[in-house]
């Protein structure tokens, strides 16, 4: 079991987490929250990279940092962004991050050919890597969190780059791999782990929002979703009045979904809540400042 | 021009950058403030410039020389016995008798001696001239090369064009102004082969630091992608090359600055401006300098400023051709310095008979690490009339041939 | 074992040795090619080897005064041998110089006889008259023995070690020929090695660093522990990098064929006033040390730099004062001169722990700050 206690960082003056308590088990975690909420800085915490300002991560009761090898061993990562070798095929890449990681040569022959296939990439075994698709550094980049078998396995925006076809591959794989192990996913887009996690984690002003199942997160709502047909020059009215979270053309008219918390009109349709609704309607200030 | 000014704030914004040019700048002022030991004892040749003028003539070098007779009458006074010459008097010296002459009259008898050895070079000088014979020196240079065939025929054509310019310098008495001793001080030496060599070595370094940098930034700050795709484009390079030559232009201007300013500071050379560079007293070691042209000392020094800063340009443009080939500025460094070096190398390894040699000579490498040797019909392999000339023109060619080149492959390449 | 492996294959990469070799090739061409090519350079460098290696053959490795003695009958007997000579031509005995002795002080204003004289030794070569020139030369050193020529400036400590050296009789009795030729050859291949070490080390950490693998690299089981590991695969790289080119230029060097005066000491070649007396070939050992330890101290510097600075220009900008300080001031006391009598005798100890704690220090430094550092990129 992870346990997050207490656990802050400050960078200077600027605060980039703050009072965060968090508990994990096994199975999938999403960590959802928009760009530059602090979802890096919370993952980096998880896999030794940052130490936090203040609290602690443990495992088992023991805290992460005094565990050192003993933890990096059950851990699986992949970073948002990370580095390769030009020159090198992802074979040897594989096999170079193994040997940091401590898996025999013979044992990781065998496992990087079996995680080639699992991410589609056994045609190109031996090509060297300068000239791969984003998608497909992508997809080697997930054999290498896995080769280790990890306990706990921390992806950082692992859908980046791939394709729907990938994707849906990937969110099998997921889910699979989650039965027996604690993965934590950090993401922006809904639709990745919507359908697959067992628990949704949102980060809101430096904090924790939420922690709970898609489902309890949707209850939040319940009732208060509706969606209606308006003629496009009420839009802008409409806009002004409620949250809106999506809209779309049918038959010259707009089918607007939004959220209103208070008496409904007659030809407004209650719609059950989506975990997209409650992120577009609880960053609603965040994504119309983007905007 | 916004564009320019952001590619060139890459490099001096760069606090390594600054903190080389620094520290080269405080060498070099050590250097010259290291070797100043004799800059009192240079005020001489200045007093003579200006008490006979500049020009050595017959008349004035006879009042010189009478000038010196009652000075040395004055050593009669203090020393109380008669000498011929100063050195007879220091020679006959012990060494408890430095004692019975006060400071003043040290300061005195010093100056004395220095006024004789330029009385007694100046009286020289025709003596001296008469010996000298560039076509020897020809030979001399031919069997130290091991020459032969072609090469040594175009070396002695050569020398003979010389010895026709050195005549007619014999005639028209060029070389009969003073100027500091250079037996005695090394003056051209000191100026030309350790100052301008040390901002030479220096202005090539952070020259090919800073041009590498300019030109593989957006590369190695993975930058590549958004800047090549903006309306600039691949354009941008020619911005580059623009920043990379004015980098070149302000490192050699600082560095030059620094430095002359420095020297003429601590050396007084105001008499000396309009002395010929081909002054008889400009002879250190076997031969004295000798100019195809009729230089003076200034002339001299814009010439080899306008050289070394032509060269720097050249070696920029190099740099920037080889970095765009390259795209990586530690290796585009270490190829630049063996570039360097092996355009020194290539000449030993040509056929000693062949004219080969001598268009081989005619490289960048040579033209800037011999700035004491410019101009001069004195400077053996090197010695070409138009030396000087034929090397920045033709490496002009190829310096623009090579980048455009590069430029072009540049524009068709895949950015990744 | 297997990630230190890792670790060298990706500072030896062929790109860098490709580069390593053009580089050398470059310096050996430039600098080194001169020491091996033209050993002896000339006469009567050529007879002053001769001789040189004829004395040892026959005297060993020291000369005692009976040796001595024997050397300078060896050298009457040959002028007497000039004597016959130019006795035998009429044209030297018409212009007064008959005799070797005559001919030895010959008038430079006497044009007739300086024209003989040049005649005898660049025309005609004679090896008798370049030999008896050489030989008196070293009679010459070995009378003016006792008139020790130390300078007036020089410490109580430099004249104790004079005098130490004269009450041992240890003389000057063989040529500096060899010994200064090593000299030259050695310092020249430190700067290719210096030149070397840098070239192939600097680059190591920064690498990783800019490329973002870290996130990875440390998340892995081994951990923060590979900074340790990096900087072992830089060592071991330096190490290698130094000994191939030490073997691959003191190959070159042997055919000097020096090897004759392995086992002279140093203090007996001519001028060569040590610290210490350690026979010629352990002199060589001492050199071959203080290369490896120089080239282990900018290793670790390069390395060192290589953690700290953002981009390969900076890392080349910094260390460029470093290692042009080294060949400018450096060189010459640390190692051409490494036990000479003319520097302190503290000098070279003193600077080689100095330079080795500073640079272990910084790396231990680095080391610690890796381990806490906030890997951000």
């Amino acid at each position: 079991m992870l346990v997050v206690k207490d656990m802050a960082k400050q960078y200077g003056d600027f605060t980039a987490l703050k009072d965060i308590n968090l508990e994990f088990t096994n199975g999938l975690y999403g960590l959802l929250a928009p760009n530059g909420a602090g979802k890096t800085t919370l993952i980096k915490m998880l896999a030794t990279l940052i130490a936090p300002t203040k609290g602690e991560v443990l495992y088992n009761g023991k805290n992460i940092l005094s565990m050192d090898d003993q933890y990096r061993e059950l851990l699986g990562y992949l970073p948002q962004q990370f580095g390769y070798y030009k020159n090198y095929s992802p074979k040897q890449y594989l096999l170079y991050l193994a040997a940091l990681k401590g898996i025999s040569k013979k044992e990781a022959a065998l496992k990087i050919d079996e995680l080639l296939e699992k991410v589609a990439l056994s045609q190109v075994v031996n090509k060297k890597m300068k000239k791969f698709s984003g998608g497909m550094i992508q997809r080697v980049g997930i054999a290498q969190a896995l080769l280790n078998d990890p306990k706990i396995l921390i992806l950082d925006e692992p859908t980046a780059g791939l394709d729907p076809k990938e994707r849906a591959r990937f969110r099998h794989l997921l889910s699979e791999l989650a039965r027996d192990r604690l993965v934590i996913i950090s993401t922006h887009i809904v639709s990745d782990i919507e359908s697959i996690a067992n628990e949704i984690i949102m980060i809101k002003n430096q904090q924790i929002l939420y922690k709970d199942s898609v489902e309890k997160i949707c209850e939040l709502l319940e009732g208060h979703v509706y969606e209606t047909s308006i003629g496009y020059e009420q839009l802008g009215v409409f806009r002004k009045q409620y949250v809106l979270l999506s809209e779309k053309q049918e038959q010259g008219n707009m089918i607007v979904r939004f959220i209103h918390k208070g008496n409904p009109e007659n030809e407004w349709r209650p719609v059950s809540p989506q975990l997209e609704d409650v992120f577009l309607y609880e960053y609603r200030d965040e994504i119309d400042g983007e905007a | 021009m916004r564009i320019f000014y952001n590619e060139c704030k890459k490099a001096f914004t760069s606090p390594i950058f600054i903190a080389l040019l620094l520290l080269f700048a405080a060498f070099n002022i050590f250097v010259i403030v290291n070797s100043s030991d004799h800059k009192e004892e240079l005020k001489v040749a200045s007093e003579l410039v200006e008490k006979y003028g500049r020009t050595i003539t017959d008349q004035s070098l006879r009042q010189f020389e009478q000038d010196f007779q009652v000075e040395l009458a004055e050593l009669k006074k203090i020393t109380g016995r008669e000498y011929s010459s100063v050195y007879d008097f220091l020679d006959g010296l012990n060494h408890e008798d430095h004692e019975l002459y006060d400071e003043n009259e040290w300061l005195f008898i010093n100056q004395l001696q220095l006024k004789e050895m330029y009385v007694s070079m100046a009286k020289d000088i025709d003596g001296n001239y008469a010996r000298i014979d560039f076509k020897k020196f020809a030979e001399a240079e031919i069997e130290k090369y091991g020459l032969g065939g072609a090469a040594a025929k175009t070396l002695q054509h050569e020398y003979e064009e010389f010895s026709k310019r050195f005549e007619e310098m014999k005639q028209n008495g060029e070389h009969k102004e003073w100027f500091f001793a250079g037996k005695a001080y090394f003056m051209h030496s000191l100026l030309y082969r350790s100052v301008f060599m040390h901002i030479i070595i220096e202005a090539l370094l952070l020259m090919v630091l800073s041009t590498a940098l300019i030109t593989n930034y957006e590369f190695e700050n993975r930058t590549h992608l958004v800047a090549y795709a903006t309306t600039r484009g691949r354009s941008l390079m020619k911005d580059k090359l623009a920043a990379s030559l004015t980098m070149a232009t302000s490192i050699t201007i600082f560095l030059l600055a620094v430095t002359l300013g420095t020297f003429f500071v601590v050396f007084d050379y105001s008499t000396m401006w309009g002395t010929s560079i081909s002054s008889a007293f400009n002879w250190e070691y076997q031969y004295p300098y000798v100019s195809w042209w009729d230089l003076s000392v200034g002339t001299f020094l814009v010439g080899v400023i306008v050289v070394v800063y032509v060269v720097m340009l050249l070696f920029s443009g190099l740099t920037f051709a080889l970095s765009t080939l390259v795209k990586n500025s530690y290796i585009t460094f270490f190829l630049m310095s063996s570039f360097f070096v092996i355009a020194l190398l290539i000449p030993s390894f040509m056929l000693t008979s062949s004219n080969l040699l001598f268009i081989t000579t005619h490289n960048l490498s040579s033209l800037v690490l011999n700035p004491h040797q410019l101009f001069m019909g004195s400077s053996g392999l090197t010695m070409f009339k138009t030396f000087e000339l034929m090397t920045i023109g033709c490496w002009t060619m190829i310096t623009m041939l090579f980048c455009i080149f590069s430029l072009k492959r540049f524009n068709k390449k895949d950015i990744q | 074992m297997r990630i230190l492996w890792n670790e060298i294959k990706k500072i030896l990469t062929w790109k860098v040795l490709l580069l390593l070799i053009l580089i050398n090739s470059v310096l050996y061409f430039f600098v080194i090619e001169f020491h091996i090519e033209h050993f002896p350079n000339g006469r009567p460098a050529l007879d002053s080897y001769k001789i040189a290696t004829q004395m040892v053959d026959k005297y060993g490795i020291d000369m005692d005064e009976d040796e001595i003695l024997d050397f300078k009958n060896v050298y009457d007997a040959e002028v007497k041998k000039a004597d016959r000579y130019l006795q035998s031509r009429k044209e030297f005995v018409e212009a007064g110089i008959g005799s070797y002795d005559k001919f030895a002080n010959y008038s430079w204003e006497n044009e007739e006889q300086s024209a003989l004289h040049d005649k005898v030794f660049f025309e005609e070569q004679v090896d008798l008259f370049f030999e008896l020139q050489e030989r008196s030369r070293l009679i010459t050193f070995h009378e003016n023995r006792k008139v020790y020529p130390y300078p007036s400036n020089a410490t109580a400590k430099q004249k104790l070690r004079y005098e130490e050296l004269n009450t041992a009789k240890h003389y000057r009795v063989y040529t500096e020929l060899i010994i200064d030729n090593f000299r030259e050859f050695i310092s020249d291949v430190a700067i290719a090695i210096l030149f070397s070490v840098v070239l192939v080390i600097s680059p190591a950490i920064l690498k990783d660093r800019s490329r973002q693998l870290l996130g990875l690299q440390y998340t892995a089981k081994k951990g923060r522990q590979l900074y340790l590991t990096k900087i072992a695969a830089g060592m071991i790289s330096t190490f290698v990098v130094i000994t191939a080119l030490l073997i691959v230029y003191f190959s070159i060097y042997s055919l000097n064929k020096t090897s004759l005066f392995f086992d002279v000491p140093i203090h007996t070649f001519i001028g060569n006033y040590a610290w210490y007396n350690p026979t010629f070939f352990q002199y060589i050992l001492l050199c071959v040390a203080a290369i490896y330890v120089l080239g282990f101290v900018f290793g670790l510097f390069a390395m060192a730099f290589s953690s700290i600075v953002s981009s390969m220009v900076a890392l080349l900008g910094i260390q460029i004062p470093l290692v042009a300080g080294m060949l400018i001031f450096g060189l010459k006391p640390l190692l051409s001169f490494i036990i000479g009598i003319w520097y302190p005798q503290w000098l070279v100890p003193t600077s080689y722990s100095v330079m080795l704690i500073v640079s272990v220090l910084f790396v231990v430094y680095l080391t610690t700050r890796e381990k806490r550092r906030d890997i951000v990129n």
